[in-house]
């Protein structure tokens, strides 16, 4: 990989281990890949496959204590692995900034919404008072917030869950990042919900020039939504391409566990889910297979003795972890 | 928050009624004849008539009960037969000066209690934390009766330093600054006590409160660590602090009797000690009315803080 | 009166269970129980123990300080402060075990139930305990005790023990809420287990955690409230020696003999001490962490 500065965000074997009681714990085994201005990336997987402390350790925002993060995350050429709180903290908010995945405990709960925008503006932007407030109560407007003046005095708990959600990306917004990190944005809200916060997410991508990272359990959130996916399996990418590619040549058994078990939309409520069998894996009693091999069907002897490491499909940047791979036909996936 | 208000006075009424309630009934609670305990020595058919005038003696007993609660209501307490003085009066006479105890030790509390436990929960297992967390748990099993008499020996009596041992308290009024001197070793006896309870639970609120999402959505807008730990952390913690401050005032009352009864500051608790040991029950009967209602109406307060510092409270 | 605070330390503390390691308890926990042991054993066989009468007046020889033959010294009567000290426990050892058995007698059950009853009874009970709770306990057990002469270890362990009905309940019912609402409570209940069964058998089991560390806390706040009471003249009448009436007979002498407050007062803290240490160590061995009510 290339040290690129046009490169909005080069992650190089990212890894991240929890030192808990029970041994080390890779929540991160060994991540990389990179993205460009003004894209979307999805990062799908299970819950547990390490979604969010790959977000969070490419915001850098682990905690010292306990953690052992190796590898690289340039940030615009910027290398946040390693780098001090005071330069990472000039950082957020101006160049990245991460939505969370639970709105309901990531605000304040003991301060006003709009408080909570402001404080930002000012701190970071050195807004005065009034300029401050002026702009935000224009964010809750942005991000479709009735009435944003009398929101503006309200606290968190007082409102809804997608509405927190809402505060939350207009706080993520205030000092235009370029890139966003939405971490289940729309896990916790209702199902229309889910799909006004996903589309005001595209809509302010568009309008305001950031590169988005969408992290879901859900293929369907990502369908349309973004240009490449990176699906993760117990810490690690297992397979990564194109959306439309990884939809219609996906390689990996996972990949297509993993869209089985997607609702969609279309043809909602009566279908019923396949869920993929057997649990995610004991990250703290990772075998020297693949991790995914005794959930697998296709899985042979050296898929329990040997990892296999990420290689190309056809397509250029399509690649996948896989000693069985899918034949290489186009398909649709099962109804 | 209104409607939870309205049902914290309906309560705080429901309280000060039983506060009275058990202050009349202690009265009963004498052994032998009522009249001629409480008069001790100065029984006299005159006094006989004023006691049967206030306490409405003859009458039964729940009609006594509104004989006495309408005389206190009207300020009447009664006037001791033992120092032919006024209840009330000898109450107003010393309670600022409880007051005034309780005032400087809170402020020596919270003021070295809250940056000292920011500190510690910024760094849980710090030199600076494991020094304040062994050394209040240590300090926790001290009571502060021992803490005081510690304190009185060596720095009064063994340093010898002045203003500070028994009987040398200079009233407000007279000297402000011999005042304050009088009650530097009381205040911060006192103030060692709250500190450590304030301490140990500001603290784990705190590092509770720090693990919390929204402290890391805090760090990700780029705030400084120390805007963080005063904007952010402190005030949801804070909550556990005030409540721990509220329960506090009865022990801390308490405690502030037993200085004054050690050091002979003329406080409310000095009096009420003097007046047990003089058997002046008219008198111990209006302290502990007044002192009850007063803590009850301290922790009223409080609570109403509370409900400020965190909307949640009054909304679930 | 001083040491109230401990209490509302740990009301705080609630169980949450982990499946982790348990912390081992550690040398420390155990030469704490060995002390506490061995201050029990004092109290019980004070009379029989080699030491001196705790009344007894050597005129010849007061404000001694310490030496062979009396390791503690003597205070201004000529007694023997060391074996008062170990009289004194036994007026400490009482209130705190007293108290508490009357405490936990009624809080406990009544807690237990109201949690696992819940409805009309519980909410009218927890009411009432919630008042009582408002009230400052401190003053009502002075007033009380100023009242209700003349002064006996009786009243005095009764008057506590009533005063902390309301606390000890409160932490019961919060315990056993905290557990009642578990999967398998709920199991039990839907394969038709009696209340009794339920209560005894899987509750009880589940909260003895935090009611022993809660109960070893309350110990030693009793005590602390005894010795507070005691310094303040409202406890047992001299000259039966307690570890707080000696404190507040030193403290006019302090300047002569300050033997007489040091040793009674070490007594008194280290005793505390070893309580809350071994209380928060059962805590932490049996993960109860701290969880708001
Ligand atoms: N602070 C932590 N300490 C120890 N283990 C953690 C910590 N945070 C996450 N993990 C573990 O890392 C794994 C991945 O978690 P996570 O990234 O939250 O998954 P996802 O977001 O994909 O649902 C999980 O097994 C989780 O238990
Ligand atoms: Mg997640």
């Amino acid at each position: 990989m290339s040290f690129d500065n046009k490169k909005l965000l080069a992650v190089k074997d990212l890894a991240t281990t929890f030192h808990t009681a029970g041994g080390d714990l890779p929540a991160v085994g060994g991540v990389s890949f990179d993205m460009e201005s003004n894209q979307t990336i999805g990062i799908v997987g299970e819950s547990g496959s390490g979604k969010t402390v790959l977000s969070r350790t490419i915001m850098g925002l682990q905690q010292r204590t306990n953690v052992t993060v190796t590898g690289s995350v340039l940030l615009s050429g910027f290398e946040m692995v390693g780098a001090s709180e005071d330069e990472k903290r000039e950082r957020w908010g101006t160049e990245v900034a991460m939505i969370f995945q639970d709105p309901m405990t990531s605000l304040n709960p003991v301060m006003k919404v709009g408080k909570q925008i402001d404080e930002t503006l000012r701190v970071r932007l050195g807004m005065s008072k009034a300029d401050a407030k002026a702009r935000a109560i224009e964010l809750l407007e942005l991000v479709g917030i009735p009435s944003p003046q009398y929101r503006y005095d309200a606290y968190p708990g007082q409102l809804s869950g997608g509405m927190r959600q809402r505060v939350v990306i207009a706080i993520s917004l205030a000092c235009s990042p370029k890139l966003l990190l939405a971490d289940e944005p729309t896990t916790g809200l209702d199902v229309t919900i889910q799909a006004q916060i996903l589309n005001l997410l595209e809509e302010l991508k568009e309008r305001l020039e950031m590169s988005v990272i969408l992290v879901t359990h859900d293929l369907g959130v990502v369908a349309t939504r973004t240009s490449r996916i990176i699906v993760m399996y117990a810490g690690r990418i297992v397979e990564i391409g194109s959306t439309r590619e990884v939809f219609a040549h996906h390689r990996m058994p996972y990949t297509r566990a993993l869209l089985e078990s997607s609702p969609k939309v279309s043809n909602a409520s009566h279908t019923r889910l396949t869920t993929i069998p057997g649990r995610p894996p004991n990250l703290l009693k990772l075998t020297q297979g693949c991790s995914f091999a005794p959930r697998c069907s296709y899985a042979t002897e050296k898929c329990h003795v040997d990892r296999p490491e990420l290689e190309a499909a056809d397509e250029p940047g399509h690649m996948f972890a896989c000693w069985n791979p899918l034949p290489k036909t186009r398909r649709t996936v099962k109804k | 928050m209104l409607r939870y208000v309205l049902r914290r006075i309906v309560m705080l009424i429901a309280i000060c009624f039983i506060i009275s309630v058990g202050s009349f009934y202690l009265i009963h609670l004498l052994p032998g004849n009522i009249t001629t305990v409480i008069e001790g020595p100065g029984a006299s058919p005159e006094n006989q008539a004023k006691l049967y005038k206030l306490l409405g003696l003859n009458k039964p007993i729940y009609q006594q009960y509104f004989v006495w609660i309408g005389n206190v209501l009207r300020g009447n307490l009664g006037t001791s037969f033992i120092s032919q003085t006024s209840v009330a009066s000898t109450i107003r006479a010393a309670l600022p000066i409880d007051l005034e105890i309780m005032f400087l030790s809170q402020i020596l509390a919270f003021a070295t209690a809250i940056p000292i436990a920011m500190r510690s929960a910024r760094k849980p297992d710090g030199w600076l934390d494991r020094t304040f967390s062994a050394g209040s748990f240590t300090l926790l099993s001290v009571p502060t009766f021992i803490v005081i008499v510690l304190m009185v020996l060596f720095i009064s009596v063994k340093l010898g330093v002045p203003h500070t041992g028994p009987s040398s308290y200079v009233s407000f009024s007279q000297d402000w600054i011999g005042n304050l001197e009088s009650l530097a070793l009381p205040a911060v006896a006192l103030a060692i006590g709250s500190f450590v309870v304030y301490y140990r639970v500001l603290r784990s609120d705190l590092i509770a409160t720090l693990q919390e999402e929204f402290i890391t959505m805090a760090r990700s807008k780029g705030l400084s660590q120390r805007r963080i730990m005063w904007r952010h952390a402190f005030r949801p913690s804070s909550v556990a602090l005030l409540g721990a401050a509220g329960v506090n005032i009865g022990g801390l009352l308490a405690s502030g009797f037993v200085v004054q009864y050690l050091l002979n500051i003329p406080g409310l608790g000095y009096t009420l000690i003097s007046a047990i040991n003089m058997s002046d029950y008219l008198l111990v009967q209006g302290i502990v009315l007044v002192v009850s209602v007063g803590v009850v109406l301290i922790n009223f307060i409080f609570d109403f803080i509370i409900n400020i510092v965190d909307p949640r409270i009054s909304r679930e | 009166m001083s040491n109230f605070p401990q209490f509302n330390v740990l009301e705080e503390a609630i169980l949450v269970e982990k499946p982790e390691k348990k912390e081992p308890l550690g040398v420390l926990f155990w030469i704490c129980v060995g002390w506490i042991g061995l201050n029990i054993v004092g109290a019980i066989f004070a009379n029989v123990l080699p030491i001196e009468n705790p009344l007894f007046q050597n005129y010849s020889l007061v404000n001694a300080g310490p030496s062979l033959h009396h390791l503690f010294g003597t205070d201004d009567l000529g007694r023997d402060i060391f074996s008062r000290v170990v009289y004194g426990s036994r007026v400490s050892l009482s209130v705190g075990a007293g108290a508490m058995l009357i405490g936990f007698g009624v809080g406990a059950p009544l807690g237990m139930l109201a949690a696992f009853r819940r409805g009309r009874f519980d909410a009218i009970l927890t009411n009432v305990m919630y008042v009582l709770l408002a009230f400052p306990a401190i003053i009502a057990t002075i007033a009380i005790l100023s009242f209700w002469t003349p002064r006996t270890l009786f009243k005095i362990i009764v008057v506590i023990g009533i005063a902390s009905v309301p606390l000890v309940y409160r932490v019961i019912r919060t315990a056993t809420l905290s557990v009642a609402t578990k999967d398998f409570i709920v199991a039990a209940k839907v394969q038709g287990a009696t209340d009794r069964r339920i209560l005894l058998r899987e509750l009880m089991p589940n909260i003895a955690p935090i009611a022993i560390s809660f109960l070893l806390i309350g110990v030693a706040t009793v005590i602390a409230l005894e010795g507070a009471l005691a310094f303040l003249g409202l406890s047992v009448n001299p000259p039966t020696p307690s570890w707080g009436n000696m404190i507040n007979e030193s403290r006019t002498i302090l300047q002569m003999n300050p033997w007489l407050v040091i040793f009674p007062s070490a007594a008194l803290c280290l005793f505390l001490l070893c309580l809350n240490f071994i209380g928060d160590r059962l805590r932490h061995h049996f993960d109860v962490t701290e969880v708001k009510l």
